[in-house]
């Protein structure tokens, strides 16, 4: 086990480094100005501000953020608007959770909901719904809930969440219904209310489904955060940084990489927790070869 | 002397040597199988019986020992097509119909279309389906779908069929159904049978010597001549020469000591 | 499937829908919300039929964008899978990065991209969708590849057929269900991904781009009306897809399970 996942973890670092060996290589043999292939422009320009080298994308992570006199260290910036993203992230994929199990319960207990709602909640993610994040963030402020007004960052959460539940109700719903009717059969021969069935069978059994639901759920959540930040120009996260540094990427094109390296560090990191509760969760289900 | 179908000899076959993981499936095996015969290998699981069809089919190599069909290497009989072969599983390709499906060894020698389509339909005739030509795999039955294995697997007129618990999976019923219709299919083609199987009636109904076998480390404890004669019915099941064959099994069978637990499979 | 049945099938969908835009257009006419605040489905039905001629050329470009995508990067993935195949340790090498590129929110790429090609290009947001396509279709269809019914490759070698005879009597047709799960899934990310990669800069032209400058000035319903347009594009990319796998369905029963 250990040395698979040493060998596992050895694999990735020899991919990324063949990643980073392919860039530096076609900046050096790659044409200045960007080329085109059978009339398409595909090939990148190689110029130091288009590419920059990968050396240097790391190094600026340890020089200043700005000129500016108090300006903090590129990744300790970095950190800083990741860590802001990350807990909205967190908000999202809870919220998300609560909806895609309460909506799964629901079509799991009544026939006719999942009849009239899957179609619905399956629909919904085949559409860009993000698009309405102006919409959404645009209620903060408008209206107040029991003397609790509306801010901004709970309608970014609401927009994560619009993202990360369907999933995870997808992946509910299935878990619910995967007892075998033996199963079921046994519960209704000990006249178990529906309840208590849901409590002690289907809801133990949803476990190893909603995990890799709740995988897909967590990436999900991130994205909509940083599309929401970015469709409406919420400050402080990772997603506005992304978009202010390749804005000044003419000059400084380095930093835009520290951002990229950010958010990918912040998705790997929510993910790395579902993987954690996997661990804690399953430890005493029977193995299963996970890919 | 007449070449024997099926020669195995001292083969033994040890899975991951060297490693903690080590395991003798099978030691010191020696059997063989004249032209024509019906031989059953039965024992517990993990006794190795599955491994030692593999082995004769090569799809696995023996660690020691030589085995030979029709007086070739298995490799080689493998490669010129001697046997044919069915699973627990009727494997059959799903995307293809099942005449398509009884066509793949053939297409696989290179023949052509119209011969392979002829042949294909005397072997659906032969196994009494041939209205089922244009049907896919999932609109038949199990007991069906391994009906149209066996005919796949007799496709190329092999003389030997090698045959791996291939009614394990069908009802009782059934399953007393495709063994009578098994031994009409090999008395009409002559087809010399190797049947791993762990049920007792079916190895002594079908067999004309049951081969015991036990396990850690896989090795033959008995050789039972079932001698019921070559013509077997429904009424063979009755008949009390049966009764005998079969306690005669059981009782080599529980001369073997049992294991505790589930044991390894022995695939 | 008897008519009684598909009448269920799509009775209840219909019916929940209706009640849902019904109690929307009540709520706004109810509390008489303004426009900006949540435009009621009958204006946003008013403003997508009148601003019908420009929404049709920011759902065109979009959606050219989010087809070039998807072309590209399933005929890469299905090219890579067969790699894949072939020699395992590429499989060793591209799996754990496709397991991390999967968690990361890798459509920050666009901004990379854009650096890369110039401001002026599609190929950015083209080259963001095919990444996306790419890694659905490569995941896919090189399980369908590999997860071959062990009987069937012992009945293959049973054969002593040749690798090749392998790849094209059993991996290919095994994996071509795979594919089309695969294309269900990547067909309607092609469109949002498409979409959102108009957010990150670069021409401003689109379903993406036009959608928050309405909001932000204040004409709600027309944005509505481009979110709508947006719907029906992501809906006929993700029904072309069913009923593409629909067609491999019907002949072989029942389909396997790919990863959604």
């Amino acid at each position: 086990m250990i040395s698979r996942a040493a060998r596992r973890t050895a694999m990735f670092v020899l991919a990324l480094v063949i990643v980073a060996a392919w860039w530096e290589f076609y900046k050096w043999v790659g044409p200045e100005d960007g080329g085109s292939i059978l009339g398409m422009n595909i090939l990148p320009k190689t110029t130091d501000r288009a590419m920059p080298h990968t050396w240097d994308m790391v190094g600026r992570l340890f020089e200043n953020e700005s000129t500016a006199a108090d300006s903090r260290p590129l990744w300790v910036a970095v950190l800083g608007y990741a860590w802001y993203t990350f807990r909205l992230a967190i908000g999202g994929l809870l919220l998300g959770t609560a909806i895609g199990i309460g909506l799964a319960i629901l079509m799991a207990r009544f026939r006719v909901v999942e009849r009239g709602l899957l179609p619905w909640v399956i629909m919904s993610q085949t559409v860009p719904l993000i698009a309405l994040a102006p919409q959404v963030v645009s209620w903060s402020g408008r209206f107040d809930l029991f003397g609790w007004e509306w801010p901004r960052w709970a309608s970014v959460c609401l927009l994560a969440a619009f993202l990360s539940f369907f999933p995870i109700a997808v992946g509910a719903l299935r878990g619910l219904n995967s007892p075998p009717a033996a199963a079921l059969e046994l519960m209704d021969s000990y006249a178990a209310s529906w309840w208590q069935t849901l409590w002690r069978l289907r809801l133990p059994a949803s476990v190893s489904y909603l995990i890799p639901a709740l995988k897909l759920g967590a990436t999900a959540s991130v994205i909509g955060v940083i599309v929401s930040e970015i469709s409406t120009g919420i400050p402080g996260g990772i997603g506005r940084a992304v978009i202010s540094y390749s804005q000044a990427a003419t000059s400084d094109p380095e930093k835009l990489y520290g951002a990229v390296f950010g958010a990918a560090a912040l998705g790997l990191v929510l993910y790395g927790l579902v993987v954690l509760m996997e661990v804690v969760v399953m430890r005493d289900r029977p193995q299963e070869e996970f890919s | 002397m007449t070449t024997s179908a099926v020669a195995v000899s001292k083969v033994s076959k040890v899975f991951n040597p060297g490693t903690p993981g080590q395991v003798d499936a099978l030691v010191d095996i020696d059997l063989t199988i004249a032209p024509g015969e019906f031989v059953s290998l039965i024992g517990p699981s993990g006794c190795g019986k599955s491994t030692l069809l593999r082995l004769i089919a090569d799809l696995i190599e023996p660690s020691g020992g030589t085995i030979t069909i029709n007086g070739k290497a298995a490799r080689q009989a493998r490669l010129d097509q001697e046997y044919g072969m069915a699973f627990q599983q009727a494997g059959l390709f799903e995307w293809r119909s099942v005449e398509k499906n009884i066509e793949l060894p053939l297409e696989l020698k290179g023949w052509d279309k119209t011969q392979r389509r002829e042949r294909a339909h005397e072997m659906l005739e032969l196994v009494k389906l041939p209205e089922f030509a244009g049907h896919m795999p999932w609109q038949l039955s199990g007991g069906m779908q391994q009906r149209i294995a066996i005919a796949r697997a007799l496709a190329s007129s092999p003389s030997l069929l090698l045959m791996d618990e291939p009614f394990g999976a069908l009802d009782e019923m059934t399953r007393e159904h495709m063994q009578a219709e098994l031994l009409r299919i090999c008395a009409e083609t002559h087809t010399t049978v190797v049947f791993v199987t762990h049920s007792i009636p079916e190895a002594v109904f079908l067999s004309d010597r049951v081969v015991v076998m036990s396990p850690r480390p896989g090795r033959i404890t008995q050789t039972i001549d079932v001698e019921l004669g070559g013509d077997r019915d429904e009424d063979t099941r009755e008949a009390g020469g049966f009764y005998e064959k079969i306690t005669e099994v059981r009782e080599a069978l529980r001369g073997i000591e049992q294991p505790v637990v589930g044991g390894v499979d022995d695939r | 499937m008897t008519s009684r049945h598909a009448v269920a099938t799509v009775a209840w969908p219909l019916l929940f829908g209706a009640i849902f835009l019904a109690l929307w257009e009540a709520v706004v006419q109810i509390f008489d919300l303004k426009p900006y605040f949540l435009p009621s489905p009958s204006s946003i039905l008013e403003a997508f039929v009148d601003n019908f001629g420009i929404i049709w050329d920011a759902t065109v470009y979009s959606g050219t964008n989010a087809l070039i995508g998807l072309i590209a990067g399933t005929v890469l993935g299905v090219a890579v899978s067969f790699l894949l195949v072939r020699f395992r340790f590429m499989t060793e090498l591209v799996t754990p990065l496709a397991v991390a590129l999967n968690a990361i929110p890798i459509v920050v790429l666009v901004t990379v991209f854009l650096n890369m090609y110039g401001a002026t290009s599609d190929v950015p947001r083209r080259l963001m969708v095919t990444l996306i396509v790419f890694f659905i279709v490569l995941v896919n269809v090189a399980k369908g590849l590999r997860q071959v019914s062990p009987t069937h490759l012992e009945l293959l070698r049973s054969y002593a057929a040749s690798p090749t005879a392998v790849l094209l009597k059993a991996r290919i047709p095994n994996a071509v269900p795979y594919l089309f799960t695969a294309l269900k899934i990547a067909a309607p990310a092609s469109v949002i991904t498409a979409f959102v990669s108009e957010y990150f800069g670069g021409r401003d032209i689109g379903l993406g781009r036009r959608i928050p400058s309405n909001f932000a000035n204040s004409r709600n319903a027309v944005a509505w009306g481009y979110v709508l347009g947006a719907c029906l594009l992501g809906l006929t990319f993700y029904l072309i897809s069913m009923a593409m796998e629909s067609t491999t369905r019907h002949r072989r029963g029942a389909a396997p399970g790919g990863g959604a």
